[in-house]
C-alpha cells in the first residue's frame, strides 16, 4: 500500500467510512506509526472544527420566478378544464368515426381483392376416395381436378427417387 | 312357355350376369415423375398433355419422367412394378372398371387407392421430394 493510499485510509477512518477488520488494522498501524498518528490527529481536529460550522445554502429563487410558476399552474388548470367541458368538434367526430370506418372499408376491400385474385386451381376436394392406409398414420390429402380427369392423393411422405441400376439395366 | 325355355332363359341371365361381373384385361401405364422448379437438361420430359394437367394444379413448372412401366393385367389379377430403388406399386384389375393401386416404399405399404380409371384420365399419388420438388406416380389406362 503506498503512502497516498494510506493517507486516504486515515481520512476514511476519520470520516467513519472504515468498519470492522480494516479499521482495526489501521488503528494498530496508528499506534506504531507516529507520522500516521499525527495525520490522524490533525484530520480529527479539523473535522471537529468543521462540524456544525457549515452554513446551510439554498439556491436563490427570485419572487418573479415564484409568481411565474403559480401563474403557469393556474393557466394549465384552466386549459384542462376547458378541454374537458368542450363538446366534440367536427374534426373530432371525423377522427372518432370516419377514419376507423375508412380503415375497415380498406381492409374489406383488400381481403375481397385477394379472394378474387387467388389462383383458380380448379380442384374439388373430396372425401369419397376409396383409400386404405398403412398403420403408419401418414397424413394425406385427396382431390380431383374440376374436369374429373385426374385424381390426386398427396402424401406427407418422401420416397427415394433414385433408380435401381440393375433394374435399369434389365429394362 | 315350357320348362326348357324357362331354363334356357335362366341360364342366359346367370351367364350374362357373370360376364358383366368379369373385368376385361387392362393395360395400365405407371410413370414415376419428378416435378421441380429448376430445369434439368438431358432428362426425359413427361408428355405435354400430362405436364399440362400437373402444372395446372401443382406449382412446379418442369416434370421429368424417371421411369415408366406398362402393365397388362388380366381380370382379378395383380401386377407389380418397381419404379425406383425403394418404391414400387401393385395394381389389381377389379370389376366395374376399377383398379386398386398399392404404393410400397422399402417393402412397406403406404397407401392403397381404389377407383375407376377411364382412358385419358390419371390417378396420381404424390408427395414432396426434398426441397422445392415433388415425386408423382401417375397411372393411366390405355384404350
Amino acid at each position: 500500500m503506498n503512502e497516498n493510499e494510506t493517507e486516504l485510509k486515515v481520512q476514511a477512518l476519520v470520516d467513519g467510512e472504515l468498519t470492522g477488520r480494516e479499521a482495526e488494522d489501521l488503528h494498530e498501524r496508528l499506534e506504531s506509526d507516529d507520522g500516521l498518528r499525527e495525520l490522524h490527529e490533525r484530520l480529527t481536529a479539523m473535522r471537529g472544527l468543521m462540524t456544525g460550522a457549515e452554513l446551510p445554502r439554498t439556491l436563490p429563487e427570485s419572487g418573479d420566478f415564484h409568481w411565474s410558476q403559480i401563474s403557469k399552474a393556474i393557466e394549465r388548470e384552466e386549459r384542462q378544464a376547458k378541454h374537458m367541458a368542450r363538446p366534440a368538434s367536427g374534426a373530432n367526430w371525423l377522427l372518432r368515426w370516419v377514419l376507423p370506418l375508412a380503415g375497415i372499408a380498406c381492409l374489406v376491400l383488400v381481403l375481397s381483392l385477394q379472394q378474387t385474385t387467388m389462383p383458380d386451381l380448379d380442384i374439388l376436394l373430396g372425401s369419397d376416395h376409396e383409400i386404405e392406409l398403412s398403420e403408419d398414420e401418414i397424413e394425406l390429402m385427396t382431390f380431383n381436378t374440376g374436369d374429373d380427369a385426374m385424381s390426386v392423393v398427396w402424401l406427407d411422405y418422401s420416397i427415394d427417387l433414385q433408380q435401381d441400376s440393375l433394374q435399369r439395366w434389365l429394362d | 312357355m315350357n320348362r326348357f325355355t324357362i331354363l334356357v332363359a335362366l341360364l342366359l341371365l346367370v351367364s350374362g350376369g357373370f360376364v358383366a361381373a368379369q373385368a376385361d384385361p387392362i393395360t395400365v401405364q405407371a410413370r414415376l415423375v419428378h416435378g421441380t422448379s429448376k430445369e434439368q437438361k438431358g432428362k426425359m420430359r413427361v408428355p405435354a398433355a400430362l405436364k399440362k394437367k400437373l402444372a395446372r394444379v401443382f406449382k412446379w413448372m418442369h416434370y421429368y419422367q424417371l421411369n415408366s412401366k406398362q402393365l397388362n393385367i388380366a381380370d382379378a389379377t395383380t401386377k407389380s412394378a418397381k419404379l425406383s430403388k425403394t418404391a414400387s406399386i401393385k395394381v389389381t384389375n377389379r370389376k366395374n372398371d376399377k383398379i386398386a393401386v398399392s404404393l410400397y416404399s422399402k417393402g412397406k405399404m403406404l397407401v392403397q387407392k381404389t377407383q375407376s380409371l377411364r382412358p385419358g384420365s390419371y390417378m396420381v399419388l404424390a408427395g414432396n421430394a426434398g426441397s422445392d420438388s415433388a415425386w408423382f406416380i401417375v397411372l393411366s389406362k390405355s384404350k
